[in-house]
């Protein structure tokens, strides 16, 4: 009898095992140790990213014969998943596209920047991103698009409402909102779902001179100025100035009522046009402005950043594979060619004035020198950023601004 | 039979034995089951028993958030996964969900199965349509629903305004305790089909006789339903529930397509709970701890199950 017992559980295990054992995706071979032969692993950021890669390795190969490179596009939902796997099977890409660093460059995974690229291409980059590619005072990142936020505005609503000037100080924020609230509409969308809630937050928090870390570096989650900036965003959701929910709501839902021309102001990037406007509503009358600050005197911007990592392997045989591939693609008409392609700001001062002629693109271009950035650079950062995704939604809905963010902060100092 | 001893025994035997049958030769003859077995124990030690161990051994790792790992941690993990003040309430939510879906699809898959073993026209089309759940992708039904629910232009808020249930549309994925019942009653839609299959195909085990029987001595519907048909599914129902219990136990897709375990933690189950502990937290050596106690609760639940439906009595 015992045994049927046991076959039974046995069977159970299986089904169990079965059912939980989907979703590790197939893993990439390296392509040889010759060191000609390298495997390039790219983010997905549209459909217009794997032809663009086709091309550029194409081009590469037929001028430097003998060498290969192997493409493999993931998209961004896979990508955390991937990475794990790649380092974890020891199956690493030669090259990376990627949104972090830091811990390869703590586990001594990746080259320096020095290593892989000609001092003309590391001459090339714009002085702020490097500062965001450092670890420990040495660069390993390598910039590779670069993205700021602005405050997005529906003019004709405004003008239903009886508003002039989009808002500059929180204050008209929320005399803006209730005005667009009276007219029918909602007043602000306030994205905080864990989608990327960080940087919505991050938003609003800098211009009341709140952020992650201090001058040293350390945390300062909890500090007065973050609690003020969520309380502030509770208030507007108490009031039903937001959608509802900002606790469950992405951006793409946001985007998609501002595109619809139900929503009167958010908060969005350069790929907000191409990405979630136009695709809905092409004729959409809005405009861009700073991001408000509390005080209204100064406006920061959200500056974000992807780099390209390359990954040590098989002894540094690679390097110069690596090497010949980078210094390629970050030739000037290259790098601009992919930023106007994807709508990304460029890293680069070469490729800087490719963009500048568009007058959408061109507000952003300005905004950049005020941007401030997440502090990537710190390896525990992912791991806040990930508990900011899961938690700081709550603050605004129904728990304590200044409990949430003491947890974060709490596990902020456990990371490191 | 007698020439694949021999053989058998030759191989499992670095010093050759000549003459009668010495004690190797007798230890091959009891080894020879495992030629046919062989097969199919290496598959259970590829596919179930390797990823165990695995997953045990990755639980007591210091796993960097790069992926790397940087040796070992002892039970560091476990205590850094029972200091989470979320994990008594994801699992208690967990036996909730469990429970719950698995009492509603079997009590309605009893029904169901009853239907589909009827006599009507029509029949081959009801019993293709029962299968369509099960056929589609989980995720893509999950994301239907998602749709459907959705607070802007959801199908089911039209609905119900234009009945005047309700007054203003309810985001309904965004209220935990709403949230968890639609995802359940999501869980019941997919998990049906198996359940009412298998309901179907135990009651096609049961002889008409039986029926019959019960009929000339005067048994009503009901009593013939509870006295008979009741008792002889036993073994069915006891099926389809453990396999709904564990298939529902890790259910990842409807929770993580619906609401993301959102908003915070409170909709999160100890499936997605992993998922995040991993990729959120950075966390993996955690992670695997909660994977290792997710599959102890697994095995304590079939077990307790099976033994409160008297298993052993079942198989005889």
């Amino acid at each position: 009898m015992k045994r049927h017992l046991i076959g039974a559980i046995a069977a159970g295990l299986t089904v169990a095992l079965g059912v939980s054992g989907c979703g590790k995706g197939s893993s990439s071979d390296d392509g040889g140790s010759d060191g000609k032969s390298i495997t390039f692993v790219a983010a997905i950021y549209d459909d217009n990213t794997k032809p663009y890669w086709d091309g550029l390795i194409k081009d590469f190969e037929a001028k430097n014969s003998g060498y290969k490179v192997r493409l493999e596009m993931v998209d961004w939902t896979q990508m955390d998943a991937k990475v794990k796997t790649y380092v974890q099977t020891k199956q690493v890409p030669d090259v990376l596209n990627y949104n972090a660093f830091s811990d390869f460059a703590r586990d001594g995974l990746i080259y320096k920047a020095s290593d892989v690229v000609s001092p003309a291409v590391l001459s090339d980059f714009t002085p702020t991103f490097v500062e965001q590619a450092k670890y420990n005072g040495e660069q390993y990142g390598l910039p590779f698009i670069s993205s700021a936020r602005l405050l997005f505005y529906n003019k004709d609503l405004f003008k239903k409402a009886g508003i002039t000037n989009p808002p500059a100080t929180w204050d008209e924020v929320k005399s803006d909102a209730e005005k667009i609230k009276k007219a029918g509409s909602i007043g602000y969308g306030l994205p905080l779902g864990p989608e990327e809630s960080q940087a919505e937050f991050f938003s609003w928090a800098m211009n009341n001179g709140g952020g992650w870390v201090d001058a040293s570096g350390k945390w300062v989650i909890n500090q007065p100025a973050n609690v003020d900036t969520l309380t502030f965003l509770k208030g507007l959701n108490k009031a039903g100035l937001t959608q509802p929910n900002p606790e469950s709501t992405d951006r793409k839902t946001v985007f998609n009522q501002f595109a619809q021309g139900k929503i009167g102001m958010a908060i969005g990037g350069p790929f907000t046009k191409a990405g979630f406007i136009d695709p809905v509503n092409k004729s959409l009358n809005f405009g861009v402005a700073p991001l408000p600050s509390k005080s209204g005197s100064e406006h920061n911007t959200l500056g974000v950043m992807d780099v390209l990592a390359a990954f040590k392997k098989n002894d540094g045989k690679n390097k110069e594979a690596v090497k010949k591939f980078l210094d390629y693609f970050y030739q000037r008409e290259n790098t601009s060619k992919f930023l106007t392609k994807e709508g990304f700001l460029p890293v680069t001062k070469s490729a800087g004035d490719a963009l500048s002629a568009d007058p959408y693109m061109k507000q952003f271009v300005d905004a950049l020198p005020t941007s401030k950035f997440a502090p990537t650079s710190n390896p525990a950062w992912t791991a806040v950023a990930g508990a900011v995704k899961q938690d700081l939604g709550g603050s605004v809905a129904d728990k304590d601004p200044k409990k949430v963010l003491d947890g974060i902060q709490k596990t902020a100092e456990k990371s490191g | 039979m007698q020439d694949v001893i021999p053989e058998k025994a030759g191989s499992g035997t670095p010093v050759p034995e000549p003459g009668g049958p010495s004690p190797l030769r007798r230890a091959g003859r009891a080894l020879t089951p495992l030629l046919w077995l062989g097969p199919s124990l290496a598959l259970i030690a590829v596919v179930v028993v390797w990823p165990v161990i695995e997953m045990v051994r990755t639980s007591l790792l210091k796993i960097s958030s790069s992926g790397v790992t940087l040796g070992g941690r002892g039970a560091g993990n476990y205590t850094d996964l029972f200091d989470e003040e979320d994990l008594v309430p994801v699992i208690l939510r967990t036996l909730g969900w469990v429970a719950g879906i698995v009492i509603v699809t079997m009590a309605l898959s009893l029904a169901l199965g009853q239907l589909l073993n009827a006599r009507f026209p029509g029949r081959r089309v009801v019993r293709w349509a029962v299968i369509v759940p099960w056929a589609a992708s989980v995720l893509m039904t999950s994301l239907i629903w998602k749709w459907m629910l959705d607070n802007y232009s959801g199908l089911v808020n039209r609905v119900l305004l234009d009945l005047h249930v309700i007054d203003k549309p309810v985001n309904w994925l965004a209220h935990p305790r709403e949230a968890m019942l639609w995802m359940m009653w999501v869980a019941v839609f997919v998990s049906l089909p198996f359940a009412s299959f298998v309901i179907l195909a135990g009651l096609q085990t049961i002889p008409a006789e039986i029926y019959e029987a019960a009929r000339v001595d005067g048994a009503g519907p009901l009593r013939t339903y509870l006295g008979i048909t009741l008792p002889l599914l036993r073994p069915a129902i006891m099926i389809a529930s453990i396999i709904n219990v564990i298939n529902v136990f890790n259910s990842f897709p409807i929770i993580w397509a619906m609401t993301g375990g959102g908003p915070g933690h409170a909709t999160d189950t100890t499936t997605t709970f992993m998922y995040k502990l991993a990729f959120y937290d950075q966390n993996v050596g955690e992670s695997a701890a909660m994977a290792v106690v997710n599959f102890v609760l697994i095995l304590v639940m079939v077990l307790l199950y099976l033994r409160a439906s008297r298993w052993r009595e079942e198989v005889r």
